[in-house]
């Protein structure tokens, strides 16, 4: 063993002498174990839910926001959109929106400092967040907080604050960086109002599955990918950084190159890059199914 | 005899935050995969529980939740920084002289891509060899030399600031 290598064991060691303590992690397991139930009592315990969700939707709407004929709408964009549904009216001076995402009916939407997109894809540097989607936080432990007059969580973990409230939909929004934590997560989160215009427009579909990101600092400078898991298309403007040598292919009627475990091919203004560990062919075929966008939506990039 | 989720519980919990919490190098991440495997290991007990080794197969189970873990800021494919680590579990104290190459380390690991982290892990935390490794990840023993060869190859450089830019060099945050 080298000294690399045994740098790497005692590096583990020490970070394994981090393991939180089990207590939170029973604690929610004996929450939420399901247990198994009657189909009756499954049906009636659907049923009533729903008429809860119902009421608490209506309730919950009108302390919210007021009604607005457009939310309907934005749910039901026509084409390849996807509602983003929420927007903070208020963020630090010099934050512009750099990120969007839309999974499994969570959309997050992130801003940063001008210029500094990096900062979503690196996970570093100042950056504000806000979520929305059914998926709700282990908030065990967490502050209580009022949002708007509902109420919510609040959680400090170094340099990031998570406020977590629920309105018609479970919100969070996460403040990683930015000075004044706390007082600045609140008033994000009391900013955030239904937003009915802004719509997420996948810049490619592969395998009838939409580019589930992007994000950039402009219509120059931007980027959008699938993690296909194992493999990750990725479609943007700028030439792909790769090392090694190339071997040139024939692909969607153009000059495409391997390297690696990554096939990577120029289509008009755009490079589709395919990288995973599978076989070369099976990067191939992946790139051969990507449909582009014609003109993809950059617009609110920087903004 | 098929022990009781309880007590498979009562016995691995720990252990297995141990080995999540090296494999993401985030204590929060760890909690939520370990809680994610052990709701649906106990919806299907009656099964895993009469396997010969139950530990293990949760084991894979914690490390494939890992793998395709995606978060609610899934872009943010990238480990906490240390400084966040260690105010959620501050470091016992250490003395030693390397301490600063420990620390930084692990700021090289946990910017690995996924499989080539969960590849270094298994290898020199958990000891194991190539062919366990493989049916751990699920991949030819030749693909894991690979990812640890590559691994080991970015630990190696000197760690120094990346260019401004939006894009990721390709193959980061995936393997």
């Amino acid at each position: 063993m080298n000294d690399t290598e045994q740098l790497v064991k005692d590096a583990l060691g020490k970070l394994a002498e981090r393991t939180p303590h089990p207590g939170p992690t029973l604690n929610a397991l004996r929450r939420k174990r399901k247990r198994p139930r009657n189909v009756f009592m499954i049906a009636a315990a659907g049923a009533a839910a729903v008429a809860v969700l119902i009421f608490a939707g209506v309730i919950a709407s009108d302390r919210y926001a007021p009604p607005s004929g457009n939310d309907a709408a934005a749910a039901l964009v026509p084409g390849n959109g996807n509602a983003l549904k929420y927007a903070p009216h208020w963020l630090p001076d010099g934050f512009v929106e750099g990120h969007r995402s839309v999974e499994n009916g969570q959309v997050v939407r992130t801003w940063v400092p001008t210029g500094a997109a990096e900062n979503v894809v690196r996970g570093s540097g100042p950056s504000i967040s806000v979520a929305s989607g059914s998926r709700q936080l282990d908030t065990t432990g967490w502050e209580d907080v009022t949002v708007r007059g509902l109420k919510g969580r609040l959680q400090l973990v170094g340099q990031v604050a998570t406020v977590e409230w629920k309105a018609q939909e479970t919100l969070v929004v996460t403040v990683d960086s930015v000075a004044d934590l706390r007082e600045t997560a609140l008033r994000v989160a009391d900013s955030v109002r239904a937003d009915a215009k802004a719509v997420y427009q996948p810049v490619f579909r592969v395998n009838g599955k939409q580019a589930s990101e992007m994000g950039g600092n402009g219509p120059a400078d931007w980027f959008a990918q699938i993690n296909l898991q194992p493999v990750r298309v990725r479609v943007s403007p700028q030439a792909p950084q790769v090392d090694g040598t190339r071997t040139p292919i024939t692909l969607r009627g153009g000059q495409a190159f391997v390297v690696g475990d990554t096939v990577a091919v120029q289509d008009g203004n755009v490079w589709i890059v395919a990288t995973g560990s599978v076989p070369v062919p099976d990067l191939v075929s992946i790139i051969d199914k990507v449909e582009l966008l014609p003109s993809p939506d950059t617009s609110w990039l920087g903004r | 005899m098929t022990p009781s989720f309880d007590d498979f519980v009562a016995e691995q919990v720990t252990p297995l935050l141990r080995y999540a919490t090296v494999l993401t190098c985030d204590p929060h991440l760890a909690q939520d995969v370990v809680q994610e495997v052990l709701l649906r290991a106990q919806q299907k007990w009656d099964r895993i529980g009469s396997v010969d080794l139950p530990h293990a197969y949760v084991k894979r189970m914690v490390t494939n939740e890992y793998l395709s873990w995606r978060r609610r800021r899934a872009a943010k494919d990238v480990a906490l920084c240390m400084t966040t680590l260690e105010s959620v579990t501050p470091p016992v104290g250490d003395t030693t002289h390397h301490y600063d190459e420990r620390e930084a380390m692990l700021q090289r690991i946990a910017k690995l891509p996924r499989k080539q982290r969960a590849a270094i892990v298994l290898r020199y935390y958990e000891n194991y060899e190539d062919s366990e490794i493989a049916q751990m990840l699920g991949c030819a023993e030749g693909t894991v030399r690979s990812h640890i060869s590559r691994a080991l190859a970015t630990l190696r450089l000197d760690h120094t600031p990346e260019p401004a830019g939006v894009g990721l060099r390709l193959g980061e945050g995936l393997s």
